[in-house]
């Protein structure tokens, strides 16, 4: 998944529906490139947090990659990032994901 | 009278104000309407709305009748006041009907001439309620209950409600009869404003109203400080009317706190220079708070609250000793610190509490957030107490008040309240960030900042003005980013921190807000101000080297 600009309300439950699709088609292993994403704000940090109860709670696993200084520590001050492997670069994310299948 | 109102041009911001006391009063002619007090510090336009709120009632519709009746001091003894409501109350119904303002110009009417007016005009209704008063002229109690209860009885012959506009309404607590006030007096209010077809508008000192039980029960109608933009278009204005040109400094605007009275004796003083200048604003400011209207208006508070001089020069050091002092003082301090009795401490602080220069009426008190009282209160402590010379006065003023020339480079902007409006200033921080040199890192994250500052302003705001002031000043070493919203009660008094309101807790995350504003910038202040509430961020700052050398080697 590739979120782009401000991710708030609309962007962040956007992406929330995005990755239940992808969920509900038995899809487990997420990557999210944060590479287009300009700003975040604690809306929708707040609907990251659902995605990553959904995910957890089907034993799935979330990958960010391409993060900004700034976002990585957005999600450490919300106690997200202990819950997703965080990758400098998206295939990095996916060689590790494919490692592991 | 309230015909002396401010021309429509000249009075700002008060629309919706205005809106609101119209839809409440007409709902009188079903019966449905309810008394209620304006609400609002001294000088910020309760009286002038009254008058407006008249003006429309009088000219614009024939379902409700207005009464204006401003309440004097100098006639309350019950028999003086008495005969001066009712007389008032009968003209302004009669011009009401033949929209005739002449008979507002009748204060001195006999009751013989009043008599004739009536009949003259066949107000078998009136002619009733002066018989009725005649026959009582005896008993003060029982005439002073016919004059109260003339609206409602007009409205019970005619069928037209009344809507009753009465300004300083605290001063009935001075109504008295054989010259010994009569707090009880004041209660035969009671039953006429119960009416719901002669709803009674009222105000006056708001501290005072407060203390009345008979006002307790009432709706608050709160007028707040005029935003930034009424108030520029205030200056403007009056400007003009002064056949002036002129730009009053933004730093003074913020400092007048939106308060018309205070704006309007600026601009008059100012204006007796031609084409006055940002210095010659701040030179006004400066004589008004030492020895202008401003300075007299609350002066002249002072001593009717302490008559005595030397009560007086005390209260005056008590209330300099409290805006000098950060923490609450309670009475027993205050007693101490000046030898008082506990139940002096205690009668002076709650004399000024009235007055209205100091807040907190359960036992502790603090500064008002009036920031021009507490410049005429430094002026007159200086002078009274200190015995400083005017040249003093002056002197300390300028260095303290006047802006020296700013090192700052400064943007200040508007938000409405519309979609992602809070990008508006993240991407002009980025800009501003390039065109300075600013290091790209502080910049982002001082982006992610004001992004929730700017949030956190809308959500509370909300329903107020709507609009959010943004300020960003680059100074040498720190960008500073002030956000102020309408949002009144955004603060905790006791700790200066905003909480969480209810809407945004049952959200998600919201309360991340402030924690992740704190991690962002290297201070954060909270203020609560005359417009509402404002979050001041403070971002430490490096010039970008890349930029310095490149610069450099431009140079070579």
């Amino acid at each position: 998944m590739m979120p782009k600009g401000y991710i708030n309300t609309i962007g962040a439950e956007n992406l929330a529906s995005t990755s239940e699709e992808f969920i509900d088609k038995g899809s487990k292993k997420l990557v999210v490139n944060f590479t287009d994403v300009q700003f975040i704000n604690t809306i929708g940090l707040s609907i990251f947090l659902s995605i990553v109860q959904n995910t957890l709670e089907c034993n799935g696993l979330l990958c960010f990659t391409n993060m900004k200084k700034d976002h990585r520590e957005m999600f450490e001050m919300a106690g997200l990032i202990k819950h997703v492997k965080v990758f400098k670069e998206e295939k990095d994310a996916l060689n590790y994901l494919n490692g592991r299948s | 009278m309230p015909f002396n109102a401010l021309q429509e041009k000249d009075f700002f911001g008060r629309l919706p104000e205005q809106d609101n006391l119209i839809k409440r009063v007409l709902q009188a002619d079903r019966g449905q309407a309810r008394s209620a007090v304006l609400s609002g510090q001294r000088g910020i336009g309760k009286t002038e709305l009254l008058k407006r709120l008249f003006g429309r009632l009088f000219w614009t519709q024939d379902r409700v009748a207005p009464f204006w009746y401003s309440v004097n001091p100098a006639l309350l003894s019950i028999t003086a006041f008495s005969k001066t409501y009712l007389f008032r109350f009968i003209c302004q119904r009669l011009a009401f009907t033949k929209k005739d303002q002449s008979l507002f110009y009748h204060d001195g009417i006999s009751i013989d001439g009043l008599s004739t007016l009536v009949e003259e005009r066949d107000a078998f209704w009136a002619k009733e309620i002066l018989d009725q008063y005649m026959q009582c002229a005896e008993d003060p109690l029982d005439a002073l209950r016919i004059a109260l209860a003339a609206p409602h009885r007009s409205m019970l012959s005619t069928g037209i409600p009344v809507a009753v506009l009465i300004d300083d309404f605290h001063l009935i607590q001075g109504l008295h009869l054989g010259g010994v006030p009569d707090h009880r007096l004041a209660s035969l209010f009671q039953e006429p404003m119960a009416h719901g077809k002669t709803p009674h508008m009222i105000s006056g000192n708001m501290a005072e109203l407060q203390e009345m039980p008979l006002v307790s029960g009432f709706d608050r109608v709160q007028l707040h400080p005029l935003g930034p933009e009424a108030t520029s278009s205030m200056v403007l204005s009056l400007l003009n009317t002064h056949e002036a040109e002129g730009t009053m400094p933004p730093l003074l605007i913020r400092h007048l706190g939106g308060n018309p009275f205070y704006l309007g004796c600026i601009v008059t003083r100012v204006c007796e220079k031609n084409n006055p200048g940002e210095e010659d604003f701040w030179n006004a400011y400066i004589q008004e708070i030492m020895d202008g209207t401003l300075a007299h208006s609350w002066s002249k508070v002072l001593k009717s609250f302490f008559p005595d001089l030397g009560q007086r020069r005390t209260a005056l050091a008590i209330i300099s000793k409290i805006y000098h002092t950060s923490d609450a003082l309670s009475c027993q301090r205050i007693a101490k610190f000046f030898a008082l009795t506990d139940s002096q401490a205690h009668d002076i602080m709650q004399r000024l509490y009235l007055a209205g220069f100091i807040r907190g009426e359960f036992g502790t008190f603090r500064a008002t957030d009036d920031r021009v009282l507490r410049d005429i209160v430094d002026s007159l402590s200086m002078r009274e107490i200190l015995a400083k010379s005017t040249h003093d006065l002056e002197e300390h003023f300028h260095g303290a008040l006047v802006p020296q020339k700013e090192k700052a480079v400064r943007f200040d902007m508007t938000l409405p309240n519309a979609k992602d409006a809070e990008l508006i200033v993240a991407e002009s921080l980025e800009q501003i960030g390039k065109n300075l040199n600013i290091n790209q890192e502080a910049i982002g994250q001082l982006q992610i900042a004001v992004i929730e500052a700017c949030i956190n302003a809308i959500e509370h705001g909300r329903g107020m003005d709507d609009k959010v002031y943004v300020s960003i000043a680059a100074e040498e070493d720190h960008l500073e980013v002030s956000v102020e919203s309408a949002g009144q009660e955004f603060i905790i008094q006791e700790t200066g921190e905003p909480y969480r309101d209810q809407e945004a807790a049952k959200t998600q995350g919201r309360g991340w807000g402030i924690k992740l504003i704190k991690r962002f910038v290297d201070n954060v202040k909270f203020e609560k101000t005359a417009y509402g509430t404002k979050i001041v961020l403070i971002k430490k700052i490096e010039k970008s080297a890349s930029v310095h050398q490149e610069d450099t080697a431009i140079r070579e």
